[in-house]
């Protein structure tokens, strides 16, 4: 299977368009600037959109196949899409999305739609009574709870990777250590507050669907937070309708979670359907990890009561697709796949080269190896379908530039940038050594191997590595000291459905960090690094999808990053699983509302 | 007697800490990437990952891990946690070490039990074509690698994705302890592939001890006595010539003990192999450095008892 | 791999390994000189002659290879071809076009196993050379200098038996990529591989080559040689080493055929040549994924890795047979 790493996975489209119209005067409806992507998934294929979410049938055992583990358990620590199908299925954060949508978040440990004042910068939410922690714990969730699940954010025990990101705008944010601080305050047990110093309520609302909002026992989890690093993920409880199986003293690490080998999900006792909208038809989970994603592919489409909750291998869903096609799910916008380019140093700082790369790569091929066009449709600019301001920044075909016209690639186009960047035989004819560090595992592998191929016909002389995924990140590709000049298997999936989340990070330049950078590029262009700071702070749902859309073109305009992939991410069952997908999670299967036929 | 014994335990725990010293150096000195940074994740910041290096206690020096890991694990038998899971290490490989096992001992099992028998026949019938046909099977499975031995043989006899379905297929191991038959069913293919090629290479051991056995001076003897020649064969010749191969024998075990890698990743057995494996691509380190340990365990382990049984059946070798 | 080279180097070192009788340089009698001897015996062995013959066209396809696949009409190992996969990027089967069949990039397959010889004889020879030239020259010291310089090898060689070597190559492998290691000297890829093969293996002919020494030097010709006043350098190099000579190409050459196998096992495992550069080993490791579906590319870099290491076995076996009538006979 692909080893791209896939991150956060939910794209908020009108997360935003709530907050926005209920507390400050909001512009224009919310309905009109969606994604309306114009994707097409095949036909008789069924989507996260096209499923069921009632009327399934209670009980029974689902077995799951899955070749990679999990990252991390911990609500508080989990960011990786594999890591959601049990947190999501185990934790109740303020709130969440029901699975045919990434727009419009309903509350869930929330019990309403949050207030926010009208100078934006404080937000209040009610909690839902009448929820419990599964044993050992037992008691109701207050407000407390969800205030120490997002302070625990800020220990560096729990090590929490976007708090940071989306929270440091809570007052008191710089001391904040695992303990309470001013930004957060709870006056009554079904109250909890948040307090902005500036009005950047819209991304902290945004950021609540994420699993870090999920409530945490104060006095359950303290002690387990003291330790170097927290072990609370190995004891935790649940508010959801499932459980890691668990011993008496709430121990999950080899009884429920088992790592590198299984998972076990229970029911939780105190879970009452009263207080949630999840049907969790389903009696039992089983995950089981490890093993050939060929043979796990077969096992699941052959077998009975199984899925696969994870991309299945690229051979399977060819075979899925002809001949097991009710057993197959297609969600669409689930992330891109892009090749970043040293915009710094090297050849690639000069941006006719860039635009000669862009026009001599074979989209096509490279999607052809990832599977076609079934789950792939060539990338054109760099919002991708589904999130606002796609149509705005070209739709599907994209700006209209001769070097973007080409899905296929085209050399007299790539050779005329080469000439306008000084190489008159329309080839590279300089004297450094492109350092290339792709990922192994297939497709990723194969990709990089023809942007060596298409550098190599540039005229480049080439050092190619394939390195493991992880490593490729923390090691090579996110490290600038490292100044690799070619990053062919990097992938984005934003962590809502706004153009910011898709741009900001990795294109912005005041996001350059030493290490775990996400601007694999380097790019840092002044011009469009004010027009983004500009958007951050745009308001109204149309407006900000025309700004950010705006910064879309830019970016196509200095061919930043070389796009090829927007991703429809495809799923595999047993034919007597009756199972529904999350679109806000690239359509991974939702325990919470599968069921068995 | 017992001073041999105890010179060679000695070393023998002289060389676990010499080798556990030298992986540790090796995997500090060359990562294949910061396990802080791997396990933070995307979006991280700077401070998270500096606190998540100082949390795993990599932020000491050299010395000083290395001076800490050495006092667990001598004095606690504390191999560390994992340091994605934080998962203790000793229980990650307790559990594993049962499928490996399986995996090696029944597998030693079926190529002691197919090889041996083959060799001596081909020894006895020297030149014969039964000698040529299956010294040239053997030699074929010896050259061949063995995960593509395994993987044809799931494509052709998996019961889910084979052509005849025979064998269940690869992830379908079970404990011993919870279901015999289907822990029995599902390692079958895996002892013969992981045998085939050991099968061969002791049939070819056997047939070259035995032949030069039979040359012996003391087997002409037996014959004359008027023994018959079964009793010969097995009695005298066999029982000579398997010494040596009983000393390969410990140390092929005890080898794959420690690093049946591709077979179990092959059938996705959950095993010492696969973990090792899979914390290597993570710069796990504590669980590389538990596997190593381990596989050098029993590698000391079983060169000790060989030495050991060699020195009681052949007097010099002690004062050697 | 480790198995078979426990054939190799039979039993714990305790006991010196079998003997090597053969006549020595420099006898008296007018007779077949003992490379001529050698060599009758080894023209009698069909198998072996043929698997010697075997090996030399391998190595002239190896050395010819774009030769051979333009005689054969076919397209480059490098060539990428998008059309000759399918809708889903299955790449097609076996056709008149491409025998063999192509891989997931469209390119042919037939042509990379050509071009794979190159890496597999590289790998195997040079690896084995180096192994060969660190084990002899570490067996040598160790076996005629004795006391603690035996010591001192023999414990060595003990360490670096008890690391398990697939973990090592994968670990050193994974570091090194990139960059390289040992300030640049070692690059990933083929040089990455010839080390650590050579790394894993030098203990085999280390010690085999001690017992040899060892044994050897008490002979009288060498005792001979001390009244004489040699010095130990002579000794060494005049006297034993060219009696080595025999015995060492046979365990070089059994050793080749498992070298082979180590740099797929490490393919398989991710540590290997760098694409695009063929390799059967890595071939089969790219070809895990949709073995059930594209079963050519798995199959034919198999069956060309299995002939292979194969035809070497078989000439160590001839070789060893030659010079050891009384085991063959």
């Amino acid at each position: 299977m692909g080893s791209t790493r896939m991150s956060l996975s939910a794209a908020f489209a009108a997360a935003l368009a709530g907050a926005l119209v209920l507390g400050l005067a909001a512009c224009g409806s919310s309905g009109s600037v969606s994604g309306g992507s114009g994707i097409t998934v095949a036909k008789g294929i069924q989507t996260p959109q096209s499923e069921a979410q009632s009327g399934g049938k209670r009980g029974g055992t689902l077995t799951v196949l899955n070749q990679t583990d999990f990252e991390q358990v911990d609500p508080g620590q989990a960011y990786f899409n594999i890591d959601y199908q049990v947190i999501y299925a185990t934790q109740r954060p303020l709130f969440s999305y029901k699975p045919n949508t990434f727009a419009n978040p309903s509350p869930d440990m929330a019990s309403a739609p949050a207030q926010i004042s009208s100078d934006g910068k404080t937000i209040t939410i009610q909690i839902r009574g009448g929820v419990h922690f599964s044993p050992p714990v037992n008691r109701e969730v207050t407000s407390a709870d969800v205030a120490y699940a997002i302070e625990r954010g800020a220990n560096p025990n729990v090590g929490n990777a976007y708090f940071e990101a989306y929270f440091s705008s809570l007052v008191g944010f710089k001391q904040a250590t695992g303990g309470p601080f001013p930004g957060i305050s709870t006056p009554n047990k079904s109250t909890i507050v948040f307090h902005l110093s500036e009005p950047k309520a819209p991304i902290v609302l945004a950021a609540l669907v994420l699993p870090l909002s999920a409530p945490v026992p104060a006095e359950f989890a303290k002690p387990l937070d003291a330790k170097k690093p927290t072990e609370y993920g190995n004891y935790q409880v649940a508010t959801g309708p499932y459980m890691l199986k668990s011993n008496s003293a709430g121990k999950v690490l080899g009884i429920g979670y088992q790592p590198g080998k299984s998972a076990t999900l229970v029911r939780n006792p105190n879970w009452s359907s009263s207080t949630d909208s999840r049907p969790a038809y389903l009696d039992q989970i089983d995950i089981k990890i490890g093993g050939d994603p060929t043979v796990i592919g077969r096992q699941v489409l052959e077998g009975s009561d199984m899925v696969q909750n994870e991309a299945p291998a690229q051979s399977i869903v060819k075979l899925a697709y002809e001949k097991f096609r009710s057993q197959l799910q297609i969600s669409p916008g689930a992330g891109d796949h892009y090749i970043a380019v040293d915009n710094k140093q090297g050849p690639f700082a000069n941006v006719n080269v860039r635009k000669a790369f862009w026009a001599a790569l074979d989209r096509s091929a490279m999607n052809k190896a990832r599977g076609g066009e079934l789950v792939t449709n060539v990338m054109t600019h760099f919002i991708y379908p589904e999130i606002p301001g796609f149509e705005e920044a070209g739709g599907l075909k994209g700006p209209q530039v001769d070097y973007n016209d080409y899905p296929e690639g085209n050399t007299a186009v790539a050779a005329k940038y080469m000439r306008l960047a000084g190489y008159p035989s329309g080839r590279y004819t300089g004297a450094k050594t492109l350092e290339i560090v792709g990922s192994t595992g297939s497709p990723s592998a194969e990709d990089a191997e023809i942007v060596n191929q298409t550098l190599k016909n540039l005229g480049f002389k080439t050092k190619f590595n394939l390195v493991d995924s992880s490593v490729m990140y923390a090691k090579y590709c996110g490290v600038p000291a490292e100044a690799i000049d070619v990053c062919p298997s990097v992938a984005w999936i934003a962590d809502f459905g706004d153009g910011q989340a898709v741009l900001d990070v990795p294109f912005n330049g005041k996001n350059i960090v030493a290490t775990g950078n996400n601007n694999w590029g380097l790019v840092n262009d002044p011009e469009i690094n004010k027009a983004m700071d500009a958007a951050e702070l745009v308001v109204g749902v149309q407006a900000r999808a025309a700004a950010w859309a705006q910064i879309d073109r830019k970016l196509v305009a200095q061919a930043a990053a070389i796009p090829f992939d927007w991703d429809k991410a495809p799923g595999i069952e047993s034919k007597d699983v009756a199972g529904v997908g999350d679109l806000w999670n690239s359509g991974g299967w939702d325990y919470s509302y599968t069921s068995l036929k | 007697m017992t001073r041999y014994i105890i010179r060679r335990v000695l070393w023998g725990v002289l060389l676990l800490i010499l080798v556990t010293a030298l992986m540790f150096v090796l995997f500090r000195i060359l990562p294949t990437g910061d396990p802080a940074r791997l396990r933070a994740g995307r979006n991280a910041s700077p401070q998270v990952i500096a606190a998540l290096r100082h949390n795993l206690g990599l932020d000491k020096s050299l010395l000083a891990q290395f001076w800490i890991y050495m006092k667990e694990v001598f004095f606690h038998f504390n191999l560390g946690y994992s340091y994605y899971s934080s998962a203790p290490v000793r229980g990650l490989i307790a559990e594993r070490l049962g499928p490996t096992v399986s995996l090696t001992v029944g597998a030693s099992i079926v190529w002691l039990a197919t090889g041996l028998p083959i060799g001596i026949i081909s020894a006895l019938r020297r030149r014969s074509l039964l000698d040529r046909a299956s010294m040239g099977t053997a030699l074929v499975f010896v050259s061949a690698p063995e995960y593509w031995l395994g993987l044809i043989a799931l494509y052709l006899f998996a019961a889910d994705i084979g052509k005849v379905k025979i064998f269940p297929g690869s992830g379908s191991y079970v404990a011993l302890t919870s279901d015999p038959w289907k822990w029995f069913t599902s390692l079958l293919l895996p002892w013969l592939v992981l045998a085939a090629g050991s099968a061969a290479i002791y049939a070819r051991l056997m047939r070259g001890s035995l032949s030069e056995v039979m040359e012996e001076d003391y087997i002409r003897t037996a014959r004359a006595k008027g023994l018959s020649e079964r009793r010969v064969v097995l009695r005298h010749g066999v029982r000579a010539a398997i010494n040596p191969i009983l000393t390969i024998l410990a140390l092929d075990v005890a080898t794959l003990l420690g690093s049946a890698i591709l077979v179990e990743v092959v059938f996705n057995i959950p095993g010492i192999g696969q973990l090792s494996y899979t914390a290597i691509t993570h710069s796990d380190f504590p669980i590389v450095q538990g596997t190593v340990l381990l596989g050098a365990l029993f590698i000391v382990v079983a060169n000790i008892l060989v030495d050991i049984a060699y020195a009681y059946l052949d007097p010099r070798v002690r004062f050697s | 791999m480790s198995i078979g080279a426990a054939e190799l180097w039979g039993g714990t070192g305790a006991e010196t390994p079998g003997d090597f009788e053969f006549p020595l340089a420099g006898g008296g009698v007018a007779a077949l000189s003992p490379l001529q001897l050698f060599w009758r015996r080894f023209r009698q062995d069909r198998v072996a002659l043929g698997a010697l013959v075997f090996i030399v066209a391998l190595v002239i396809v190896a050395i010819a290879a774009p030769l051979v696949v333009k005689l054969l009409g076919l397209p480059g190992p490098y060539v990428q071809n998008p059309n000759l996969t399918d809708s889903f990027g299955s790449p097609l089967g076996p056709s008149l076009a491409h025998p063999f069949g192509v891989d997931q990039l469209g390119q042919d397959v037939a042509s990379r196993v050509i071009y794979g010889t190159r890496v597999a004889l590289e790998v195997g020879i040079l690896g084995t050379a180096v192994a060969t030239l660190i084990g002899v020259v570490v067996g040598v010291l160790a076996g005629f200098y004795r006391g603690w310089v035996d010591t001192l090898l023999s414990r060595l060689i003990d360490v670096v038996l008890s690391i398990p070597i697939l973990l090592l190559g994968l670990g050193i492998g994974a570091a090194c990529a990139v960059r390289g290691c040992v300030g640049g000297t070692v690059q990933p890829g083929l040089g990455l591989v010839i080390f650590l093969i050579a790394l894993a293996n030098w203990t085999y002919i280390a010690r085999i080559v001690r017992g040899l020494v060892l044994s050897l030097r008490e002979r009288e010709f060498v005792q001979a040689s001390r009244a004489l006043g040699a010095s130990n350098a002579h000794i060494m190099f005049r006297e034993i080493f060219p009696n080595l000579l025999a015995p060492i190409i046979v365990y070089a050459t059994l050793l080749i055929p498992l070298n082979i196998l180590l740099e797929a096992g490490l393919s398989f495992l991710g540590v290997g040549v760098r694409p695009p550069t063929a390799s059967w080993g890595q071939m089969i490791a790219a070809a895990t994924p949709i073995f059930n579906t594209a079963w050519w590319y798995m199959t034919f870099p198999g069956i060309a890795l299995l002939l292979t290491v194969l035809a070497f076995n078989l000439l160590g076996d001839g070789l060893q047979d030659a010079l050891n009538p009384r085991t063959a006979r």
